[in-house]
């Protein structure tokens, strides 16, 4: 195995090598009994049924599994696809080819209409956006009778001619599915995959590590959508006959518990999922002599896969697969991570002038200046709710500034959404540590690498070197490839402060890095932050900590009420008589 | 939770496998099969359930004069779900059985678009109740309807309000699906040939909570006679009962569904001195009132044409079968088309070169619950 | 001008059938902030069961009332047990899968049992309705609504004034809060999966002289009463009350002014635009989350 490791491309999946010359054997065998086997119209039926559906959930896959967005409308999507293809050829005279991708542009188009509304809404909420769209489809297709024909539906949809052959165009779905399911497949380990699963996991991370979220969940859904139109389109060459009620909301709802059922994860679960539900109530059909008992059964079934097999049946079958597998140690050494602090530039990092954050009536943070050189530990201090981190979180972009501007490296930034800030430089780890938990150490820290801006670019060979370099900077580098739900505090906050460093920033935002850690991890922590700093990077670090603070702090500013009560040299701040009454006046609190 | 897990696992391979050993535990009879797509679930199911009646009483009857050429004739059901897809699933499920000579379709004209392609694909003869004009006029050879077309009750419709009632004011209500919309245009176009006018034509989704706008409109219209294509039965009843509760008592000429067994039960008194356009009606003939005393046998209810019409089919496609003396689809074909004045439940069957057997309806009035029979309107066929 | 009162009449006794089945959303949101997408499917189980004691059996009314609605509380808390509480520490998705299996699940079963006839359920009333003046009302919906009313007053007296209610209230607030006091959180989502099962009963059994008993019953009615908690807010009664008669009168005037066929299209056009510029609801509040 270790051959594998010197080739850059077998660092993501080993795998790969051989997976891809079997998986092509295998699509081309699947394509070969479609033409070869003689069937009956039924088994032809569902066959074609299951693939083309099967592609429609491949791209709930992308939206839901990858992304973490709930989409009830992918029957609607299916449904635009499969009316442009029938429309489009038997009333506007135009080849299956062309009206193919215009059903798949309407329905990319649609998709990034209700993605668009990801802007404010999640959960719940996006579930019902979704359901409304859904709903209004199907009353236009019903009632937008000169266009859509009405419940009558459009009949004789043909087939592009050489294809006109039910087994032969089977094959080229089979075709279609192994094609798409394959870009799906290696999706998941692009820049925009590891962008999607990190919006899923932690949004808020997902942003401040530079990826613009909103743009990333539109994008989700209109890949989603394309897929659904494809699949749709191809469902209309298959059947011949397209009727509103095919793509309804239970549709929907069938789309998304065979995506379930299979497994959110993964294409093959995707697949395996829609043969399933295609096939169960077929099977059921001997339940058939009382009325409603299969769907019954079927009811109950998608109830107990939920509450047994949570990953579905895929992620179950990994998971069972997972336990015989070793574990693979990279086999190289990191490179050096080289930190250019910014490069050169003016003497100061961050200048803010007047910032001011109101709540309501609560003036959070009250006209604060800071400036911060470059080069140097800067610490922000205060007692509790003296508005540190809601200074923290205006610096970042998560709150929007109520007055006052932000500077960084002479640009002003007051009104940039956090990825544009990262973009700018900025990086930052939370008080409560905000990994995406359901990828790797490595994973984590490449999209710190592929922050937009950063030297690495779009090269992932580039990004994942970066990434392995900030890991050995923060010595985690033999556990890059384990999930980092595992990892203990410490190293969780090691990971995060690498996912940090790996985007090359200007200047790193250290929200409370102490919090939780036991002696031992709080040294290293501080040698840590030492050996940063002695890079040439420059850093703001909130802190209860004093120890830390007075040992890597040159400058300090210390917050109460909202209000900077000093500023200055370490040394000269923790002698000042205002600052000694506010601390002596409170507790120092506990971390939680 | 891992023991639980596997013996989920189990059970779940278990009960994926089982289906197919019971199946193949079957084995095949010597019968002479007709395949029956019909709705066992979803909205129409219980429709489905009377179609499933009607066929099993002719079943019965054909098979105590004999059976077919020598042979018991069995039926094999499908469930379409009440969907188009699951349609299509079932009626390939049964092309996929050899064995199967003969097919019943569905009652419902979008089933029998969607299933109409694998229809003349598998060249064997089905009997269908689908009312969409259209449907015999898709040059396809192997369809035989065993009800009277649209074009036939919305031109009875308008002669019986026009001509009987001398209602010349109308307003249509219908049902925004395809046998709502084509029902609702062929009683539109049949007016002005009776020298009736259009006051008001409104469309409705199915499946609605609430028809008082519908019935404001109604009223508002001005309208002296109502004609309505209703697809079902609680939509039905909802809207008799508001039409009532707001004081629409205008002359009420309705679609099948008006006498529908469930729709009395549902909307009661309301719907008393309606008259509907019926398929079936006990007392036109002989052979009706004769199918009419075998269903309240079964079913303890009055028939109605969701049973009727399965019956003809099923006696037809057996009566076919013997006359061509074999179960090769063409010949039956051949005998499906010869024949003539065959007096069915649902009326006098004549074949014409499309694959139409009936050319007219009865008009029968809701008289406090009971369906009489008024009079039948037929319509001369072109047999050529 | 008639005209208008009759369709308001008509709104509002169709988007109190909405809000009746919303307050049933609301409540288990509240508790589990949980979408029970099986609350319709409690209406209907609920209709049949009455009309299997009232009709099959022949029980006098309220005997057949009382005993389905204890048949209510017992599947709610079988609900509970089986649908939600397995699932209550996952995510809100396989929870929503999950209560929508519930409701293929409820609605076949019941197909199954009683097969697909729709059925006729008497009211509480021998005459159908009266004239006021120029509008006929309907009893029934005369009924609906102020028994819609009578709960949503007893709601709000039972959240603010008892101790139950306060702990249910603070259960829903902060469960971990809540199990650090002292309050059995399990008991209390079991209580509230008991209530809002019976009110959805209540609903199906109110509206079933209206719209007849049938399988179908539940998910149509259910999908509206799901939009009015949105238009209304989440996690507030009123906002629900509110949220379903607003979408009942919207319902009624745009099918009279706009466009029949088109009727379903308003309740969600309007929801999406309340989506888009108030996700917040009439009445709720913005939910942001903490850095």
């Amino acid at each position: 195995m270790s051959t594998t490791e010197t080739s850059a491309a077998g660092d993501v999946r080993p795998r790969l090598r051989w997976g891809v010359p079997a998986f092509v054997l295998l699509v081309l065998a699947a394509m070969v009994l479609a033409v070869a086997v003689p069937k009956t119209g039924y088994i032809l039926n569902i066959s074609l049924q299951a693939t083309t559906y099967a592609i429609a959930v491949l791209g709930l896959t992308i939206v839901l599994g990858l992304c973490g967005q709930i989409n009830l409308a992918q029957a609607a999507f299916f449904g635009l696809g499969a009316y442009a293809v029938g429309i489009g050829q038997t009333e506007y005279g135009l080849n299956f080819w062309v009206c193919l991708p215009i059903g798949t542009s309407m329905a990319a188009g649609f998709g990034a209409l209700l993605g668009a509304s990801t802007l404010r809404l999640g959960g719940h909420y996006l579930a019902m956006v979704t359901i409304s769209f859904q709903q209004i489809v199907t009353l236009v297709l019903i009632n937008w009778i000169p266009v859509t024909k009405g419940p009558d539906g459009v009949r004789a949809i043909p087939r592009p001619g050489f294809l006109a052959d039910g087994s032969s165009y089977l094959a080229f779905c089979i075709a279609m599915l192994a094609g798409l399911g394959f870009l799906v497949w290696r999706l998941r380990d692009t820049k925009l995959g590891r962008a999607m699963r990190a919006v899923r996991d932690n949004e808020l991370a997902a942003g401040v590590a530079g990826i613009d979220v909103y743009r990333t969940k539109v994008t989700a859904f209109a890949l989603s959508a394309i897929l659904g139109g494809i699949g749709g389109g191809l469902f209309a060459g298959g059947f011949a006959y397209v009727s509103p009620d095919q793509f309804s909301f239970a549709e929907s709802v069938v789309f998304l518990t065979m995506v379930l059922l299979g497994g959110v994860a993964s294409p093959i679960g995707a697949v395996i999922g829609t043969g399933l539900l295609i096939l169960i109530p077929e099977w059921l059909r001997f339940l058939k002599s009382i009325p409603g008992l299969y769907l019954a059964i079927y009811g109950a079934a998608v109830i107990l896969i939920v509450l047994f097999m949570p990953d579905g049946i895929w992620g179950f079958l990994r998971g069972q697969f997972d336990r015989f597998k070793r574990a693979v140690l990279p086999g190289r050494k990191a490179a050096t991570l080289a930190l250019s602090g910014g490069g050169e530039g003016t003497e100061t990092v961050m200048e803010v002038r007047g910032l001011s954050k109101h709540f309501g009536g609560l003036k959070a943070v009250d006209e604060v200046d800071l400036t911060i050189k470059r080069g140097g530990v800067h610490a922000l201090i205060g007692p509790n709710g003296s508005g540190k981190t809601t200074t923290l979180n205006v610096l970042s972009g998560l709150y929007r500034a109520t007055a006052g501007t932000i500077k960084l490296n002479g640009q002003d930034v007051t009104d940039l959404p956090p990825h544009a800030r990262t973009k700018a430089g900025l990086g930052r780890t939370f008080q409560n540590i905000r990994l995406w938990r359901s990828m790797t150490a490595l994973e984590n820290v490449m999209v710190g690498a592929e922050r937009p801006g950063s030297t690495v670019g779009n090269d992932a060979t580039a990004a994942m070197a970066r990434a392995r370099a900030a890991l050995a900077f923060v010595d985690l580098e033999e556990r890059a490839d384990e999930v980092v739900a595992n990892f203990s505090y410490g190293h969780q906050r090691a990971v995060e402060i690498a996912r940090a460093l790996a985007g090359d920033p200007v200047l790193l935002l250290l929200d409370e890095p102490g919090a939780g850690l036991n002696s031992s991890e709080k040294v290293e922590l501080r040698n840590l932050l030492k050996r940063i700093s002695a890079r040439g990077l420059t850093i703001l670090i909130i802190d209860h900590d004093m120890t830390l603070v007075s040992e890597v702090a040159q400058q300090i500013t210390v917050l109460n009420f909202g209000r900077r009560i000093a500023d200055g040299y370490s040394a000269d701040v923790l002698k000042h008589p205002d600052v000694i009454a506010a601390y002596l006046g409170t507790t120092p609190d506990v971390p939680a | 939770m891992n023991l639980t897990r596997r013996g989920f696992t189990t059970a779940l391979a278990g009960g994926i496998a089982a289906p197919a050993v019971i199946r193949t535990a079957f084995a095949q009879g010597a019968t002479v099969k007709i395949g029956m797509v019909v709705p066992m679930t979803g909205a129409a199911a219980e429709s489905g359930s009377f179609a499933q009646t009607g066929a099993k009483i002719a079943l019965e009857a054909v098979n105590k004069a004999g059976g077919v050429l020598g042979k018991p004739l069995e039926l094999i059901f499908e469930d379409d779900q009440t969907t188009n897809p699951g349609a299509v699933l079932a009626f390939s499920k049964l092309a996929s059985q050899p064995d199967i000579v003969a097919f019943i379709g569905s009652i419902r004209s979008t089933q029998m678009h969607a299933m109409a392609p694998d229809m003349l694909k598998i060249g064997k003869p089905v009997g269908f109740g689908g009312t969409d004009p259209n449907l015999t006029k898709l040059g396809n050879p192997w369809l035989f309807r065993f009800r009277p077309n649209d074009s036939y009750s919305g031109k009875v419709i308008a002669q019986f309000g026009a001509k009987e009632l001398g209602k010349k004011k109308w307003a249509i209500v219908h049902s925004t699906d395809a046998f709502g919309t084509a029902g609702g245009k062929a009683l539109a176009d049949a007016l002005p040939d009776n020298g009736a006018t259009l006051a008001l034509d409104q469309g409705y989704a199915n499946q609605s909570q609430d028809f008082t706008p519908v019935v404001l409109a109604v009223r508002q219209s001005g309208a002296d006679i109502l004609g309505t294509y209703f697809t079902f039965e609680t939509d039905l009843g909802i809207f008799a009962r508001q039409l009532r509760q707001l004081g629409v008592n205008i002359p009420w000429v309705g679609s099948p569904s008006i006498v529908n067994i469930s729709a009395l039960k549902l909307a009661g008194p309301a719907l008393y001195n309606t008259y509907g356009v019926a398929d079936y009606a006990e007392d036109s003939s002989e052979a009706s009132k004769a199918f009419g005393k075998a269903y309240r046998d079964v079913r303890k209810v009055a028939p109605d044409n969701q049973s009727s019409w399965t019956f003809d089919a099923v006696t037809c496609l057996a009566m076919a079968m013997n006359k061509a003396g074999s179960t090769e689809p063409e010949k039956v074909r051949q005998a499906m088309i010869a024949i003539r004045g065959h007096k069915g439940a649902e009326g006098e069957y004549n074949f014409d070169k499309n694959g139409d057997g009936l050319h007219g309806y009865n008009i029968v009035k809701n008289d406090k619950g009971d369906i009489k029979f008024d009079k039948r309107i037929d319509f001369t066929p072109n047999l050529g | 001008m008639d005209l208008v009162l009759q369709l308001l009449f008509t709104g509002i006794g169709i988007g109190s059938v909405y809000a009746l089945v919303a307050l049933g959303f609301v409540l288990i949101f509240r508790a589990t902030n949980v979408v029970n997408f099986a609350q319709g499917e409690f209406s209907m189980v609920a209709a049949f069961l009455m009309v299997v004691f009232s009709l099959k059996i022949g029980l006098p009314y309220w005997i057949a009332f009382v005993l389905a609605l204890v048949c209510m509380a017992c599947l709610g808390a079988v609900f509970n047990l089986a649908v939600y509480y397995p699932l209550r520490h996952r995510t809100y998705l396989p929870v929503i899968i999950s209560t929508i299996g519930a409701s293929i699940f409820m609605a076949n079963t019941t197909l199954a049992i009683h097969g697909p006839e729709p059925e006729v359920l008497s009211g509480w009333f021998d005459t159908p309705g009266f004239m006021l003046g120029p509008v006929y009302l309907d009893n029934q919906y005369v009924l609906i609504i102020v028994v819609t009313a009578l709960l949503v007053a007893l709601q709000y007296w039972f959240f603010e004034h008892t101790l139950l209610g306060k702990k249910l209230q603070a259960t829903s607030q902060d469960k971990e809060m809540a199990s650090l006091l002292g309050i059995p959180v399990a008991v209390m989502i079991m209580i509230t999966f008991v209530y809002s099962a019976v009110i959805g009963g209540i609903a199906g059994i109110l509206v079933a002289p209206v719209l007849f008993v049938s399988i179908g019953m539940g998910a149509t009615i259910a999908l509206k009463a799901f939009a009015a908690t949105i238009i209304g807010g989440f996690g507030d009664v009123t906002g629900a009350i509110i949220g379903g008669l607003a979408l009942g009168v919207i319902e009624t005037f745009g099918a009279a002014y706009i466009s029949v066929p088109y009727k379903d299209g308003f309740a969600f056009l309007v929801l999406i635009a309340f989506l888009i510029f108030r996700p917040q609801g009439i009445f709720g509040e913005r939910v942001a989350e903490k850095a």
